[in-house]
């Protein structure tokens, strides 16, 4: 009997947090306290790592086979498809994979985000953030997220620079605990940067455009600091990976899913159904899933390898730092080689990563040194929502995996329980689009016209739906 | 050999030697154990670097012989490691492990009677990040240059690879925020008597200093394990001198001296606004669970009372989780700082739950994890 224990990193979000998974009887989570993002710390969706691991077996239309024949059939459609296929991948996994789809891809890669609608010039700003030891030592953080729900382990960084003294400022649409003054979206201009800020944003494949402009230009006019992080395990790597690649947005691919244009779907590590109106899902001919947990979307094919804690290769969290997985697991790379009609080799891609970075070795303990371009003036024109009353959807682990969590809820303010005489223990009924749905509430410092959900119910269209509410 | 006696001794095996600490005894003994069927798995740590190694089981004798030995910048607690797995081991632990492996023997978790538990002497440990920051400002060294660590006479001694060493009295660490963790600074348990068999350095004497480990009987089970490493060809033992035992009583009187004030200070009485004290100090819980998960001496599982009376759409100002903690708590902390490890907002946890524990087991003379006694019926006393 012996232990087999994975050193490995969270898929949770681009934080970058280290731990051990245990193979037992059954996962086990264990804390590595030597990570230098997290010190061994995790958050509520690390926690429930071992209900995210969910056991996959390889399938071709619904009946189970082996992985080489289910990467050799996608191969076969994908061919057939003449051109009409997406690869798509927000990148959850490796940046050695990534390399490999890369290459694989061809003429239409998508990493979710919307780069295209971007300066170019803005594109480094937007892929690496800065080491969380400046977060700490910052003398005013302005906060675009909600740090305790989004990107947890944020936290203790901002708690650390209070501390030091740092002035914390949320602009967001519940006061936050750890703030020293929070102001709300539509309130932003009148707030003060100085050189002395610094920015906290994120950005991801719902992110609205003139929303990351807006942030940027605040910025940019003060000469402050800004850094966006990221909800996937390696966004920063997968952006540093197709740095010079043409890439397509995820609204363009779904728009060239509805026109017809892309009939086949290859998605890496990533699961369509998070960000991929079912709708358009239903038009594809062929959705194949090459994946190391269980999708909860029905692919044609579904190529299973490896879970990211059994592989080999190099992530990169939001400050840049490059963190090697403990496994030895390449059964992904081997796949995607079949699906690209080439035999990728480890080694050489690790390489390629190792150059792009510029180290000569992954050390997690030092920050590979990243220029830091300043980007031009930026025009933004961001709207406030105009519904009555809005639905917020807090985008955080559990929702862009789809794991079930303890917050099945939406928080309101005091005012609007007491306008719709709603009863403690009562439900609340939400309309939007002629769907109608009752949940459970919870008084918080929120706006009167506005509910905050960290769960998505179906009815939400992007971060923000309008919506009528009643008892 | 029998329960009380005291012995020095040191591994037969010339590479255990070099690499364990203290002559590489506990190595061997865990060796010899696992070698003669004595056990079926022994837990070690398998050493990553300098600060970081992990807790593993195994049934690999070559694995024991080559583990890490024990590192002050690794705090793991081994308690839950081995519960709920019926395994017939041995393990070396800490004085907090052993309190947490008792409570959970209490709790039927751990088959006491298949445990051999091999105490280790602790001064305290430290957090690995900690440890590297305080590398870089204190010592102004670059923690890949250091290859080994030591505290002797109250200072924390750093070898690096070129052969120097490098101290700074602990004091001194601890007075700049650096040094031991809080829970330990306070911790009065550092000869852990709890165990089968309490092992480490104070009180070997003369040549045998670094080279050898003082190890003292604390019951059968320990006599046993120690018999078996001899007569396995894995161990040499002799009788300590005089010197030797009144050393290490005087040393081990020294540090529970130093964690009662440190208990004093840690602990300064909350005269007024109790309340909002614990308010504040829980306002950024984020409701991972990771206090209960890694708790050495809870063994409710998912479903508990903490968690079922808890839902996260509540709007109370304080949790009913971290009530129902505190309340468990009460009488069954053990103060190992594992909570506060892990905490992914820095919540002081060890300290609050202690500030209800202190009372509680003084009052009662109840000390959770120290024997089999189970914890008395306590009352609540309402101020007139």
């Amino acid at each position: 009997m012996s232990d087999t224990i994975y050193s490995t990193i969270c898929p949770g979000c681009n934080f970058g947090c280290g731990l051990y998974i245990r193979e037992n009887r059954a996962l086990d989570v264990d804390f590595r306290k030597s990570s230098p993002a997290n010190a061994g710390k995790l958050c509520r969706f690390g926690m429930s790592l071992p209900r995210f691991y969910k056991p996959i077996k390889s399938m071709v239309d619904g009946k189970e086979t082996s992985i080489e024949d289910a990467a050799k059939e996608a191969a076969k459609r994908i061919s057939a498809g003449k051109g009409s296929t997406a690869f798509l991948s927000f990148g959850n996994t490796t940046c050695e994979e990534l390399l490999a789809l890369r290459k694989a891809s061809e003429s239409y890669l998508c990493t979710g985000v919307n780069f295209e609608g971007l300066p170019k010039d803005t594109y480094q700003t937007l892929s690496v953030g800065i080491p969380y030891s400046e977060i700490e030592n910052a003398k005013h953080i302005v906060l675009f997220i909600d740090p305790y729900e989004q990107y947890p382990l944020i936290v203790r960084r901002l708690i650390s620079a209070k501390n030091k003294g740092a002035k914390i400022t949320a602009v967001w649409w519940k006061d936050l605990a750890l703030a020293t003054e929070n102001i709300r979206p539509e309130d932003v201009s009148k707030l003060q940067f100085t050189k002395d800020s610094l920015i906290i944003a994120d950005f991801h494949p719902f992110s609205d455009v003139e929303q990351v402009k807006s942030v940027l230009s605040l910025a940019k006019n003060a000469g402050a600091k800004v850094t966006f992080l990221k909800p996937f395990a390696n966004s920063t790597g997968a952006y540093i990976m197709s740095k010079d690649a043409k890439q397509k947005s995820l609204a363009q691919l779904v728009d060239d899913i509805n026109k017809g244009t892309i009939k086949t779907l290859f998605c890496l590590e990533s699961n369509p159904l998070e960000l991929i109106p079912s709708e358009a899902l239903g038009k594809l001919t062929n959705l194949i899933v090459q994946t190391g947990q269980a999708p909860d979307t029905k692919a044609n094919i579904v190529i299973a390898h490896e879970p990211l804690y059994k592989k080999k290769g190099t992530l990169i969290n939001n400050e840049g730092r490059a963190q090697a997985l403990g496994g030895a697991g390449t059964n992904g790379l081997d796949a995607l080689g079949i699906v690209a009609g080439t035999k990728f080799d480890f080694n050489s891609l690790h390489e390629s990563v190792k150059k792009a970075l510029g180290v000569a070795a992954i050390d997690e303990f030092t920050i590979p040194k990243y220029e830091r371009p300043a980007y031009g003036a930026i025009q933004a024109a961001p709207k406030q929502p105009e519904a009555k009353t809005a639905l917020v959807s807090v985008f955080n682990p559990f929702m862009w995996s789809n794991l079930s969590d303890d917050n099945d809820f939406v928080e309101l303010s005091l005012n609007t329980v007491r306008a719709l005489k709603l009863l403690k223990g009562g439900m609340l009924m939400i309309k939007s689009n002629g769907s109608a749905i009752e949940k459970r509430f919870k008084v918080a410092p929120v706006p009167d016209n506005v509910l905050l959900s960290c769960r998505k119910f179906g009815i939400e269209k992007g971060t923000i739906t309008p919506v009528e509410i009643s008892r | 050999m029998q329960k009380s006696e005291m012995y020095v001794g040191w591994s037969t095996k010339e590479d255990v030697r070099k690499r364990g600490g203290s002559g590489g005894l506990v190595t061997s003994m865990l060796a010899a154990a696992l070698e003669k069927k004595l056990v079926d798995a022994v837990v070690v740590l398998k050493k990553i670097n300098e600060f970081e190694a992990v807790p593993i089981i195994t049934s690999d004798v070559n694995e024991v012989l080559n583990s890490a030995g024990s590192l002050h910048s690794v705090p793991s607690n081994f308690a839950k490691l081995i519960a709920n797995r019926n395994l017939k081991v041995a393990l070396p632990a800490k004085g907090c492990d052993v309190r947490g492996i008792i409570e959970q023997g209490k709790r039927n978790a751990i088959n006491l009677d298949n445990t051999f538990i091999v105490g280790l002497n602790c001064g305290g440990s430290m957090h690995p990040v900690v440890t590297r920051e305080m590398l870089e400002v204190m010592y102004k060294l670059k923690p890949e240059d250091v290859h080994g660590e030591e505290i002797e006479k109250g200072k924390l001694i750093f070898e690096t690879k070129d052969g120097k060493e490098h101290a700074i009295t602990i004091d001194e660490l601890e007075e700049k925020g650096y040094g031991r963790r809080e829970s330990c600074r306070y911790c009065t348990i550092k000869v852990p008597n709890n165990s089968d068999i309490a092992c480490g350095n104070w009180g070997v004497t003369g040549d045998l200093v670094g080279k050898a480990t003082f190890v003292e009987i604390n019951s059968e089970k320990g006599a046993k394990l120690l018999q078996n490493a001899i007569d396995a060809g894995y161990v040499q033992v002799q009788k300590p001198d005089e010197k030797g035992i009144a050393m290490r009583a005087k040393i081990k009187g020294v540090m529970e001296d130093l964690g009662k004030k440190w208990k004093g200070k840690v602990f300064v009485p909350i005269d007024n606004g109790r309340l909002e004290y614990f308010r504040k100090e829980l306002e950024h819980c984020i409701d991972c669970g990771a206090c209960k998960a890694v708790c050495p001496t809870c063994s409710c599982g998912d479903v508990s009372k903490c968690t079922e009376y808890h839902f996260r759409g509540d709007a109370y100002k304080m949790s009913m989780y971290h009530l129902v903690r505190f309340l468990h708590l009460a009488d069954a902390c053990i103060g190992c700082g594992q909570c506060s490890d892990v905490c992914p907002v820095d919540i002081p946890l060890t300290r609050l739950y202690r500030r209800f524990a202190n009372p509680v087991q003084e009052q009662l003379k109840y000390e959770p994890g120290m024997d089999m006694r189970k914890p008395p019926y306590f009352e609540v006393k309402l101020n007139e």
